[in-house]
């Protein structure tokens, strides 16, 4: 059951997290590709070197496109993962060294407004933190650059803290969304899981009641009266004829237990319980079986070895039972030393008893053909 | 062998309360029976008094869970009339036995009632089947199995499960001669079929002089399934 929940949590999961990643790579290459793009080919002019520009822009829509293929085969980025972060930072480094003087954050900077939505993408599966980690590495290239390589004025500050509140805060808004609905999946898995064992655990228990009520049905006509004269009085446990239908009973209720047994041949193996019983009580059982047939349902297989039980329950000293079988026919027959008996009379249609006395012995066959 | 003679038997059997038991059925039989005693040592079936003796009670698994048919086909092949009593009951065992061309197949648990008959029947040359044997017989699904006739597998369907020939002769209304003759029949098919050897080639001869099956009987046995 863990494994099927499982499967159904991670399905939802996925689900989810495949339409908001579906929605980030298109807004990113929307950002890189439109805005990015534009910016970089309108001020292609004023960059000392507009090579590296051309590069890192390169990098930058080779991750996308990376991004793109694994979202397609549904792929996580995986062992990929860190170089493509190294890729999307060294591209914003070269990018920034190479800027102009005096631009970082302005319209000439296309990479700060670029380079945080590809690196969202790539970390978005990841927890907030680590987002939170490259926005901040992101912030410190174009921070560092301005204040290391130019001479920093009121203005280029001021425009460098505007432009983080885009650069940084959308990206991040975004990111506290994905964590957000990655917990909720985890959530929704966990309620389904729990709904499926709860909806299993009352399937078992209802089987299990219909099942406890099929065998006490079935025990109603023969040991449960039996149970009420002995309890009542009416019945006299020293009268042989009682002790007879109680060996019978008894016999009944251990195979009744030995029919939920899962065994390759439960006929012999019901059989074995019945000759038990009479084993336990001192007469000596043989029991042998010769043949494979096809294993008869349970109804028949109660016919087949009622005859025997019956005969085994009242055997005196000695019982042979035996059993035959093919694809045509099965016959289980017991011989044994128990006088005069009342045969069973057979339930299912398939099944013929016969009974042959010579004396003191008995020969008593139960016989189904499994065509019919 | 003459009939007013004394049967002598030899037994190869590595558990001497075994061996005492049987010593005991043979001498309390009527008339008697010599038992040799050879213990474990298979030596003296072919050496000494048990050479000579008329019918061989051998112990399938001298070797535990090792049963040797490479010995009881020697003592066949060497004309000397097996009885096989073996702890075994399992079908496959009692029917390479008889293949092999053992006259009979006994379980330990059969040798109350079926030993001195089986070996009486032996000294003769004839097959002795018991009820394991027979329910071997007639659950055998090997595909060139000697086809039975219908009468044939219930005599010996019946004759396993009862294992008394008066009930089975009660209950298909029929005599017990008749019992004997289905299932003597059903051996003379057998022993035409699979390996050739002494015993079983004698068999076949004997019942097609005697007339308990014909010619064309046993080659439809040939083509048969």
């Amino acid at each position: 059951m863990p494994a099927v929940s499982d499967a159904v949590g991670g399905q939802t999961r996925a689900q989810l997290l495949l339409a908001l990643r579906t929605a980030i790579l298109l807004v990113s290459v929307a950002v890189v590709c439109g805005l990015g793009l534009a910016n970089l080919v309108r001020h292609l002019g004023s960059h000392e070197f507009p090579l590296a520009q051309v590069g890192a822009f390169a990098a930058l829509a080779a991750v996308l496109a990376v991004e793109a293929v694994l979202l397609v085969r549904r792929r996580p980025w995986g062992r990929l993962r860190l170089p493509a972060v190294a890729v999307v930072l060294a591209a914003s480094v070269l990018s920034a060294a190479t800027l102009p003087d005096g631009r970082t954050a302005s319209g000439v900077d296309w990479v700060f407004g670029a380079a945080n939505w590809v690196g969202l993408v790539v970390l978005l599966d990841r927890p907030l933190r680590t987002v939170v980690a490259f926005l901040s590495a992101h912030e410190l290239i174009a921070a560092l650059n301005l204040v290391l390589f130019d001479d920093v004025d009121k203005g280029d500050l001021a425009r460098l803290a505007t432009g983080s509140v885009n650069v940084i805060g959308f990206p991040l808004c975004v990111a506290v969304v994905a964590a957000v609905l990655n917990r909720l999946a985890a959530e929704a898995a966990a309620a389904g899981a729990e709904i499926e064992r709860v909806r299993t655990e009352e399937a078992v228990t209802a089987e299990s009641h219909r099942r406890r009520q099929q065998r006490f049905a079935e025990l109603a006509d023969g040991t449960i009266p039996l149970l009420a004269g002995l309890a009542d009085g009416s019945l006299n446990p020293e009268d042989a004829s009682v002790q007879r239908r109680s060996a019978i009973e008894a016999a009944r209720m251990r195979r009744l237990c030995a029919e939920t047994d899962v065994v390759t041949n439960p006929l012999l193996h019901e059989l074995r319980h019945c000759a038990d019983v009479a084993d336990r009580k001192g007469v000596v059982v043989e029991l042998e079986a010769r043949g494979h047939w096809p294993t008869p349902p349970v109804t028949v297989r109660r016919d087949l070895t009622d005859a025997a039980l019956t005969a085994l329950a009242t055997a005196a000293s000695w019982a042979r039972v035996t059993v035959v079988g093919d694809h045509e026919l099965v016959s289980v027959n017991v011989v044994a030393d128990c006088g005069e008996v009342e045969p069973p009379r057979p339930a299912t249609p398939g099944v013929r008893v016969e009974v042959l006395g010579n004396g003191e012995t008995v020969w008593m066959e139960a016989r189904w053909q499994p065509t019919t | 062998m003459a009939a007013d003679d004394v049967i002598t038997a030899v037994i190869v059997d590595d558990h001497a309360a075994i061996s005492a038991g049987v010593r005991y059925w043979c001498e309390q039989a009527s008339p008697a029976i010599r038992l040799v005693d050879a213990g474990d040592r298979l030596a003296d079936v072919w050496t000494g008094p048990g050479a000579t003796a008329d019918v061989v009670i051998f112990d399938l698994e001298l070797v535990p869970g090792r049963p040797d048919f490479t010995e009881l086909r020697r003592l066949v092949d060497s004309g000397r009339r097996v009885v096989v009593y073996s702890q075994h009951a399992d079908a496959a065992t009692a029917l390479k036995c008889v293949d092999l061309g053992a006259l009979a197949y006994l379980t330990k648990r059969e040798g109350l009632e079926h030993l001195i008959p089986a070996v009486r029947a032996a000294a003769q040359g004839m097959p002795y089947t018991a009820p394991s044997l027979s329910g071997a017989l007639v659950a055998d699904d090997a595909p060139d199995r000697p086809r039975l006739s219908p009468r044939e597998a219930e005599v010996l369907r019946a004759w396993f499960t009862s294992s008394s020939k008066e009930l089975v002769a009660a209950k298909l209304n029929i005599t017990v001669k008749t019992v004997d003759t289905h299932i003597a029949r059903v051996r003379v098919k057998y022993a035409n079929a699979g390996r050739t050897a002494r015993t079983k080639s004698e068999l076949v001869s004997r019942a097609l002089d005697d007339g308990l099956i014909t010619l064309a009987e046993l080659n439809q046995t040939d083509t048969a399934l």
